[in-house]
């Protein structure tokens, strides 16, 4: 509505216009009984100066009076405005000062200019402060993950020559070593699949294998490693037991940070777990090792040792290389309610799983798994469609189903 | 001489010296010749309108002159031959263009050409025997160019007015006729479609009187807003230009033109209501008569319209 009373109004003034031949009358008659007639025009300083907008404000006030109602003079500083482009008033000509310098200076630090000065600076600070921190978590991450990459290559040869001790938490590994039913090679072969594997998908257990240098590690699983390889000469060490786990010594303790020691403290005991219920099962094949150990053809094993060890060791060259090869093709995923997740062992692990973030523990059959899958029916197909323990994450939190 | 006056020659005097030391050719002039010029600008543009005007005020007035300009001018006043071989070299393009603008005919414009170095020379004689030329009057506060294009266009002014006083006068009595008789040729409400020869004296009488008490009201406006009312509607400026002119920006403008809108529409309702309308007749007026100016000035638009495709298609 006052839109259209202005379009009204525009339309009146812009006939008005029209008639413009009357408006010079209109303004000399204006002029006249104001006092000021033909010749009290404004000059040609006045008019350039109002034109170029360099008069003093109440000059200018005066000569705005008069240009509201002379035509002719009004005529001339349009003429001048539009020939000299005062729309786009330049600025004043810089004078020559001694003082310019310090008035810069004085400038840049007043108030208008401190106003948002300051601010911008305080956040671009902060902004900086965060990166570098940022910056530095990455950094830590990537020396845990990285460390067993360099060291499995060396750990191979340096194992062959030490036998040093076996990896503590790799639960591949306890799987292939329960089962039982393979031939020493393959089991070895085995092994450094999983190593591989661990080295690459898990940076809390890449850590916690680290750290396992000074954490103690499971007597049964060494001892159940060291009973299968029954075929040694009089107790020497078996020279083909290549262990990329074994990596020479691991980073600072002082390099992870908490989150990574808190990763690492939880898959240390989830493994810690997995190996305590090795022993039960090595108990139950130790008879038949046993009677491999101790039984009669225990001699010929022990007579053809050397060279068997040294089939081996090509044996698990090849393996190595092999497993190397295809290790990437033999990681089993699945998919299911639109979330991938990756065989680890016993483990299925959401392929968008951290394991630098924090799991909520639930039991299949409890009251909160029921509560939670009331709320999220997705995870209970999950549930239901992969057995053992499940790690999901979902809307941003990460489940451990078990 | 009192105390003020004294610190004011001082200031004078001071800011001589350095508009010299800002120049960068001072033609041999000397502040002592600069004083009285800038004595009677600052006069002209500071203390008369404000007698009490502060010392920061006009020394910041003197500092803003145009040094090179200034000197140049008041050189060539003084009789410098070689000034003036300066200033027409350096400004008779400005000159010969402005003359142009203001000629229709590049004969006119020669003349004018001629007549604008004549008049800043000076055919007359002052009392100290130096040429009474418009040279007196640049001030040094705008730029020499702009100046030179002020005098060009009011030499013009003056001849055209020389030339057409006669008409002049008849147009101004036309223009009276039309306000006091409310005969406008314009005819707001004479758009074809009222058939009852009642109605169309009645309908254009109101037209009259609205369009006389809008011009009354338009009289009625303050300067300021008066002057952008017609710089905008009669000398048809853009916003921006016009906002340029009053020292505004163009939406300071738009705002102001929003409100003057407003303001003119009340008091033309008063005006008329003041005369025995009653107020929905003047709603209703108003609404009527833009209509028929709407359609009235789309004919014209459509018509440029049709003239600029057909420049378009002669020039493509």
């Amino acid at each position: 509505m006052k839109q259209d009373k202005n379009n009204e109004m525009d339309l009146l003034l812009r006939s008005l216009a029209r008639g413009r031949g009357g408006e010079s009358s209109l303004d000399v008659g204006q002029a006249s009984t104001s006092g000021k007639g033909v010749s009290n025009h404004l000059d040609a300083d006045e008019l350039s100066c109002f034109a170029e907008g360099v008069l003093p404000a109440p000059a200018r006030e005066r000569y705005i009076a008069h240009l509201a109602d002379c035509e002719s003079c009004r005529g001339v500083v349009v003429n001048l405005m539009q020939a000299s482009g005062v729309a786009v008033r330049p600025e004043p000509l810089e004078q020559k000062s001694g003082a310019g310098f310090w008035h810069k200076i004085g400038a840049l630090f007043s108030p208008p200019v401190l106003r948002y000065a300051v601010p911008v600076v305080a956040l671009t600070a902060v902004i900086a402060i965060s990166f570098l921190a940022f910056r530095q978590q990455r950094g830590s991450d990537l020396v845990a993950r990285n460390e067993p990459i360099i060291s499995s290559a060396p750990a191979v040869t340096n194992e062959q020559q030490s036998g040093s001790a076996l990896p503590q938490s790799s639960l591949e590994t306890t799987t292939k070593l329960r089962s039982g039913a393979e031939s020493p090679a393959q089991a070895d072969s085995d092994r450094f699949k999983s190593a591989s594997k661990d080295e690459r998908t898990s940076v809390a257990q890449g850590s916690a294998t680290i750290a396992g240098a000074s954490v103690p590690t499971p007597s049964p699983l060494k001892d159940s490693m060291q009973s299968k390889q029954g075929y040694t000469v009089d107790g020497s060490r078996p020279v083909f037991a290549p262990e990329p786990q074994a990596a020479p010594a691991p980073p600072p303790k002082a390099a992870l940070n908490e989150v990574d020691k808190a990763a690492a403290v939880q898959k240390e005991e989830v493994s810690r777990r997995e190996v305590q219920a090795l022993p039960r099962e090595e108990e139950k094949n130790q008879p038949r090792d046993d009677a491999g150990r101790h039984g009669p053809a225990r001699s010929n094993t022990t007579l053809s040792g050397s060279k068997r060890a040294e089939g081996l060791m090509t044996e698990s060259r090849d393996s190595v290389s092999k497993s190397k090869k295809d290790s990437d093709d033999e990681v089993e995923t699945r998919t299911v309610s639109g979330r991938r997740f990756r065989r680890q062992g016993s483990l299925w692990i959401d392929t968008a799983y951290d394991s630098s973030r924090g799991t909520i523990t639930l039991s299949r059959g409890s009251e909160q798994f029921r509560a939670l899958v009331a709320d999220e029916p997705g995870i209970r197909t999950i549930a239901e469609k992969l057995d053992g323990v499940v790690i999901v994450v979902w809307k941003g939190r990460a489940y451990r189903i078990q | 001489m009192n105390q003020r006056t004294i610190q004011i020659e001082k200031l004078l005097s001071v800011g001589a010296s350095r508009l010299l030391a800002r120049a960068s050719e001072t033609h041999s002039l000397t502040s002592e010749t600069l004083i009285p010029r800038i004595r009677a600008v600052v006069s002209k543009y500071v203390l008369r309108d404000d007698e009490n005007a502060s010392f920061e005020a006009i020394t910041d007035f003197i500092e803003k002159l145009q040094a090179d300009d200034l000197c140049l001018i008041v050189a060539c006043e003084q009789g410098n031959e070689k000034a003036w071989t300066d200033l027409v070299e350096r400004f008779s393009t400005t000159v010969r263009s402005a003359a142009r603008s203001a000629s229709s005919n590049e004969e006119g414009a020669e003349d004018l050409t001629q007549s604008i170095w004549a008049e800043l020379y000076g055919l007359r004689v002052r009392e100290d025997g130096k040429p009474a030329g418009k040279l007196a009057y640049y001030s040094g506060r705008g730029s020499l160019a702009g100046w030179l294009r002020a005098v060009v266009a009011q030499l013009a002014v003056d001849q055209h007015r020389k030339q057409s006083r006669l008409v002049q006068t008849e147009e101004d009595s036309d223009f009276d006729r039309m306000i006091q008789e409310g005969q406008d040729e314009n005819d707001w409400t004479g758009h074809g479609g009222v058939v009852n020869p009642e109605l169309e004296v009645s309908a254009k009488l109101a037209g009259a009187e609205m369009q006389k008490a809008l011009a009354m009201s338009v009289q009625q406006l303050s300067a300021e807003d008066r002057l952008l009312v017609k710089l905008y509607y009669f000398d048809g400026l853009r916003l921006r230009e016009a906002g340029a002119l009053l020292g505004v920006h163009e939406a300071t403008a738009s705002r102001r033109l929003t409100r003057i809108h407003a303001d003119l529409r009340r008091q033309v309702e008063n005006r008329l209501i003041e005369k025995g309308w009653s107020r929905p007749e003047t709603e209703r007026a108003f609404s009527e008569i833009a209509l028929h100016l709407e359609a009235d000035i789309e004919p014209l638009l459509a018509g440029e319209g049709v003239l600029i495709s057909k420049e378009n298609e002669i020039a493509g």
